[in-house]
């Protein structure tokens, strides 16, 4: 592994890492107002399947967080950049909320399925449409494969466990764009002017944020707070470069022990 | 010629898409020839049990609703992955949460669900919703020891308008949910084959079984010494002759077909 240099970029999870639903994590946007105060660039990195960079900021704001639309990279994007790339036309398998970010991409006689977390889609006969088309030939393209995800109410299904039935059905493997694919946290880097050796990503997922980013070079920090479950730490090897209770104290043994 | 039909004294059939193709307003349709099968297979004093997966209906039902498709057909001669599970949960004082299919549900109606310590996924076809598999999901998580059992392990089955997905698929999406392994009950299960076979009385390598799914038919019955045949009705789909971990015993057109060619060789044999 090439050597690691001076801390320049810092990616943080959204979802888990800087807030529950509507609800701020305690701290986190006094932290990110430390945070900006070093020399490094923020990128606010997302795998969510639902939400458009627009819900997502108006959310972010209104919760009070300092963040400008060009810091935010999601997994919708990444998507949205493959199918351009691939040419295809999908069959969308992603929640309403999500379609104005694919405005544009011509979706009749479908010959691809991009999944993300679509529960009022998730039901047998659209999961039977989805089946029948990869069956035929159709790549399938997943926006992410969270196993599941924090609710006020609970953990909930994420879209990985539907990926997996897919993949199962039909004996193919989806392409993932979203967190832990290497891809994705390179294109999130990309015009940061940073190398994987000079970043670090903090998030709640220790897989997928943290295994993921790890994977590519950077440094991942693990936070307890959204979907961490006790002993998550131990779920990758390598470890978490450090493992602590939420978005404030990465912050702090960034600014203290990184830079 | 067919090494498959030597020495075989039992037949071990499987049911949907060797004897009939589910789904429509019937609830399905006899593959032409398989009722005459079923038939000559008894006449010749061969002996018989169908091995099914089939996990949309209570062993009782299912096996009306063939008898209504004209087949000679009764319960006591059918290995199902319902009445299966139903001991499995006396025997291990097991508690199950349900997603199964609600035909299937009277199969474990004097079984004790309350404060359910294991979760029991069977065919629930439109019971699958996300809010259904959800429910699964967060029972597991809330046990210590989370347990789930299959009724079979299926990627899909064919009915009269095309391919369905079948219990296999929810399965995988739970266990990779839960960082589990489920237990299969049904095929491929080793289990479920040997139970059918001491019902018969006879060894594995005096039986041969017929299927139309190469991985569960067949390379499940192979596991156990069982020669497996493949039909070309029903889920086959040519690519199945060249998968690349199982190979049949034999490959045949239909039910009829491997009847033809067993009773053939019989005439021979003599």
């Amino acid at each position: 592994m090439a050597a690691r240099r001076a801390l320049k970029a810092v990616l943080v999870d959204l979802s888990g890492t800087l807030h529950i639903e509507d609800i701020a994590i305690p701290g986190a946007q006094e932290a990110l107002k430390r945070l900006r105060s070093a020399p490094v660039t923020i990128r606010f990195v997302t795998n969510t399947t639902k939400e458009c960079k627009r819900t997502l900021l108006e959310r972010l704001r209104r919760l009070q967080f300092d963040i400008r639309e060009d810091e935010i990279f999601t997994s919708l994007t990444a998507a949205r950049n493959l199918l351009e790339l691939k040419n295809v036309r999908p069959m969308l398998l992603v929640d309403n909320s999500a379609l104005p970010d694919f405005e544009g991409i011509a979706t009749d006689s479908p010959n691809a399925v991009l999944i993300g977390l679509a529960p009022e889609h998730f039901n047998y006969q659209r999961m039977n449409q989805a089946f029948r088309l990869v069956l035929d030939g159709a790549p399938i393209i997943a926006i992410h494969k969270a196993r599941y995800y924090k609710k006020k109410d609970g953990l909930a299904l994420g879209p990985g466990p539907f990926v997996t039935a897919l993949e199962y059905a039909t004996d193919t493997k989806a392409t993932v764009v979203g967190k832990p694919a290497k891809t994705f946290f390179l294109e999130a880097l990309r015009g940061t002017g940073c190398c994987p050796e000079e970043a670090v990503m903090i998030g709640d997922d220790c897989r997928d944020d943290i295994g993921g980013a790890q994977d590519t070079g950077m440094l991942g920090i693990l936070v307890k707070t959204g979907k961490y479950r006790a002993g998550d730490e131990a779920k990758i090897n390598p470890a978490p470069h450090l493992t602590c209770a939420s978005f404030p104290e990465a912050v702090d043994h960034i600014l203290k022990n990184l830079l | 010629m067919a090494s498959w039909t030597s020495g075989v004294r039992a037949v071990l059939l499987d049911v949907s898409g060797v004897l009939y193709d589910s789904g429509g307003p019937t609830g399905g349709t006899a593959i032409p020839g398989s009722i005459e099968a079923i038939s000559r297979i008894r006449q010749v004093g061969l002996k018989l049990r169908f091995c099914t997966n089939e996990s949309q209906a209570t062993r009782a039902q299912f096996v009306r609703k063939l008898q209504k498709f004209g087949f000679n057909i009764s319960e006591d001669e059918v290995t199902a992955p319902g009445p299966a599970a139903r001991r499995l949960m006396l025997e291990q004082g097991l508690r199950p949460h349900l997603l199964v299919h609600d035909d299937l549900l009277p199969e474990f109606d004097s079984i004790d669900k309350s404060d359910p310590n294991c979760v029991v996924i069977g065919d629930a076809a439109e019971n699958f919703s996300y809010q259904n598999v959800n429910r699964a999901f967060q029972v597991l998580l809330g046990l210590e020891k989370p347990v789930l059992i299959s009724l079979g392990k299926g990627r899909y089955y064919k009915e009269t308008d095309g391919l369905m997905l079948d219990v296999g698929a929810y399965m995988k999406a739970l266990e990779y949910a839960c960082d589990i392994t489920a237990e299969v009950v049904g095929k491929p299960a080793k289990n479920f084959f040997l139970s059918a076979l001491a019902e018969l009385g006879v060894q594995p390598h005096e039986a041969v079984m017929v299927g139309d799914d190469v991985v569960n038919d067949i390379g499940g019955a192979q596991s156990c010494g069982i020669r497996g045949v493949l039909v070309r009705t029903g889920k086959y789909r040519p690519s199945d002759e060249s998968h690349p971990e199982v190979k049949a015993d034999g490959y045949v057109d239909n039910l009829a077909q491997a009847v033809d060619i067993l009773l053939a060789s019989r005439t021979t044999d003599q």
